[in-house]
């Protein structure tokens, strides 16, 4: 019997098998099961002993508990969700652990936004959670923009419970369900038992947060939930690589050389600098080259604007539609995910060029090579920065003195001619031009204002974004519309002591102005402001030029982008939302409209200004022809 | 002064336009645009971004094509007043209202 208990105690044998063995032995059940339960509080207190190590415990509770424990773990402050009557268990959780905040958003895609604004604004790690697969197919087109953008946004649903309805196609059945979002994720699985929901979700987190960052999604069945179990909690730390890797020496040397050798060199900067907080690195070697700095298509401005080395962004298709420089020999991009809009490669193959990221799936797929840097761009600055001034001779600093000055003479003179952008003969005129619009939202922005921006095609001009404590840019990389409100509003709750100004479209803002509800119940004190055109005027003017000289310019008969007839107003549905707002048509009413925002937000209130904003481009006519789609008249019974 | 000037060489483009429609027109089969002031500039300046067809439903007058090269400068183009200028009369000329038989060929 003495060896019996040990054996139990070590764990040797099962619960089942020390039953057993004891009834073997002569000991009735019941008796075997009162000295079972006597050894419960030990075999309890060694197993808190084991799981004694800093940042490993073991718990004790329904799944949706451990699931609530292992968030907090991973450092989870805010989850965003959707009502989901299935996770009962995890709501009833909350209601012990305030540490833990639930926010409730009405609609699971601007939800989704919100959380990737908030991981986006904070660096932070949360959690987004909807109902099944029904809530998840709401949400995953936000789970497109994260992946684009590598925003690192753990999301979980749901499945039917296993042991009674799945796999009969039942209630928001769909089978396979965690296989759906597979190219959306860097991680998908599905948890086989409920005790590994907490494992499930850290290595969610895990894989979303190890560089290159990711979405990644996790889900069970919904018994699980509720389901006692015991199981281990373990922190983020613990589990966590910390994958910020340093570049092959011998690329670097290469790097190096063709940097401080080149005749026309540019840097091309990337949204990793500003998750490394780096972009003072990239600062410092752009300086001590003389090297002129771009960026193509991406979240953040990565890069001070005003810097006298900074020659725009690439508007067009590549290095070589820049104004300046020209004939660039060498390039180096520093983080950019260099998203290829068209067929050439953006460095084009003459230009040796040097790639340092942390994504090195994604090197050498389009542009040729000629020094890969895999690396953590802030480890990577530093050692390509010693690596320069090691072979740094006088004659180089010279040289690369007289270009920097070659390279402020352009960019003062360019500033000079983006000022220009008030000569618009239309500039005083009602409605508002969409430049007139966004200049006097830059004269009003905060000197630290955080712009997120998902107004369609306009140019972002007037700003000046600075990530090294100036303004700065959320942009929509991704383009699955109806992510700007919510990104706004998750914004606002990590940087809650900075301006928030939201600049949407009018088509854009109807696909997510859910998140108008959160900044009113949360008391986000956001500026929305709505470019509203009442039409999809970038689709228009790309869908003319597909087929110039064509039917629809023709006739006026565009089926596809006027929104107008009737009117909608942005005005209206943000009150609906509990967010006051008021419409400006003139320049003199924005700027008005601009004071009530301030003052709104000053005392905590989020402001909505519906913008007229006028069409321009090609064939638009004054009241745009619609399709005569009328059912009203053609019904035979009024009813 | 300023506005006179304009005048002049737009009258002086127009007469260049219509003069090479008529000596160069397979030339200008191939391209649609007619060798004048403005070309060059619009050629080197705005076909980094764009095909040549879009200019070619785009009929306005100098007003609003100088409206557009300077929505342009919102998106980052460099352009000094003058090049403008000389943009939006070249393209009000092959590319106005009144324009098509002139500058263009469909």
């Amino acid at each position: 019997m003495r060896e019996l208990v040990a054996s139990y105690l070590c764990k040797s044998i099962s619960r089942r098998g020390f039953l057993k063995g004891l009834t073997k032995a002569g000991v009735s059940l019941a008796a075997a099961e009162s000295i079972l339960k006597s050894l419960t509080p030990h075999v309890q207190a060694q197993e808190a002993r084991r799981a004694a190590p800093e940042g490993v415990k073991l718990f004790q509770g329904t799944g949706g508990a451990a699931f609530a424990e292992q968030l907090i773990a991973s450092g989870v402050k805010y989850v965003f969700g959707n009502s989901a009557s299935s996770d009962a268990s995890f709501y009833e959780a909350l209601v012990d652990r305030p540490q833990l905040k639930y926010i409730l958003t009405p609609h699971e895609g601007p939800g989704a936004a919100m959380a990737a604004g908030y991981v986006k604004a904070s660096g932070e790690p949360t959690l987004v959670m909807q109902a099944g697969f029904v809530g998840l197919a709401n949400a995953m087109g936000q789970m497109f923009n994260a992946f684009k953008e590598q925003t690192p946004v753990v999301y979980y649903s749901y499945r039917s419970d296993a042991t009674r309805r799945s796999g009969r196609d039942g209630f928001e059945e769909v089978a396979n369900q965690e296989q759906v979002v597979q190219p959306l994720t860097k991680y998908s699985w599905l948890a086989r038992r409920a005790d590994m929901i907490p494992e499930t979700v850290r290595r969610a987190f895990k894989a979303a947060w190890t560089p290159p960052y990711g979405p990644t999604y996790a889900s069970w069945h919904t018994d699980f939930i509720d389901e006692t179990v015991r199981t281990e909690i373990i922190s983020h730390e613990k589990i966590d690589p910390r994958m910020r890797i340093r570049p092959n020496p011998k690329e670097v040397e290469r790097a190096a050389k063709l940097l401080v050798e080149a005749k026309s060199p540019l840097m091309i900067v990337g949204d990793e600098l500003y998750n490394a907080k780096a972009v003072d690195k990239a600062v410092k070697l752009a300086e001590m080259i003389g090297m002129p700095v771009t960026q193509v298509r991406q979240v953040f401005c990565n890069f001070p604007e005003s810097h006298s080395l900074w020659v725009g962004s690439i508007a067009g298709r590549g290095v070589e539609s820049l104004t300046f420089p020209k004939d660039v020999d060498v390039a180096i991009n520093v983080g950019n995910k260099l998203q290829h809009g068209s067929p050439a490669p953006i460095v084009p193959r003459a230009t040796k060029f040097i790639d340092l990221r942390n994504d090195s799936w994604s090197m050498g797929n389009v542009i040729t090579t000629e020094a890969p840097l895999v690396a953590d761009v802030g480890y990577g600055l530093d050692d390509l920065i010693a690596a320069v001034q090691g072979i740094t001779t006088a004659a180089i600093k010279t040289k690369a003195q007289e270009r920097s000055e070659e390279v402020r003479k352009f960019t003062e003179q360019a500033k000079v001619l983006r000022a220009q952008i008030n000569k618009n003969p239309d500039w005083n005129e009602r409605p508002l031009l969409a430049d007139r619009l966004t200049y006097e939202v830059a004269q009003f922005a905060d000197k630290d204002a955080i712009i997120v921006h998902e107004a369609g095609s306009i140019g972002l001009h007037s700003f000046g974004f600075n990530p090294l404590g100036g303004r700065e840019l959320f942009f929509y990389y991704g383009a699955h519309l109806g992510s700007g409100v919510g990104t706004a509003a998750g914004v606002k709750l990590a940087r809650p002591n900075q301006q928030v100004i939201c600049l949407v479209g009018d088509g854009s803002f109807v696909f997510g102005p859910t998140a108008l509800w959160n900044m009113a119940r949360q008391e986000l004190p956001v500026i929305t402001v709505v470019y509203n055109n009442h039409a999809y005027a970038g689709p228009h003017s790309r869908a003319v030029e597909h087929v110039a000289g064509g039917r629809m310019v023709q006739t006026g008969q565009f089926v596809h982008d006027y929104l107008g007839n009737p009117d909608m107003n942005m005005v209206h549905i943000a009150k609906g939302f509990g967010v006051e707002g008021e419409a400006a048509e003139s320049p003199g009413q924005l700027k008005e409209a601009l004071v009530r925002a301030r003052r709104a937000t000053q005392d905590g209130r989020p402001y909505l200004i519906d913008a007229q904003v006028r069409r321009t481009g090609v064939g638009w006519a004054e009241n745009p022809w619609t399709p005569p789609i009328r059912i009203a008249q053609t019904r035979t019974r009024k009813v | 002064m300023i506005f006179s000037r304009v005048v002049l060489f737009s009258l002086l483009v127009a007469s260049l336009l219509f003069s090479l429609s008529a000596s160069n027109g397979a030339e200008q089969a191939s391209t649609g645009f007619v060798d004048a002031p403005g070309k060059e500039l619009l050629m080197s300046k705005c076909f980094q971004c764009h095909g040549e067809k879009m200019w070619k439903d785009l009929k306005q007058d100098r007003r609003k094509w100088e409206g557009v090269l300077y929505r342009m400068v919102g998106r980052g183009a460099l352009w000094t007043e003058e090049e403008i200028n000389t943009m939006a009369v070249y393209l009000a000329t092959g590319f106005g209202p009144q324009s098509e038989k002139a500058a263009t060929t469909k």
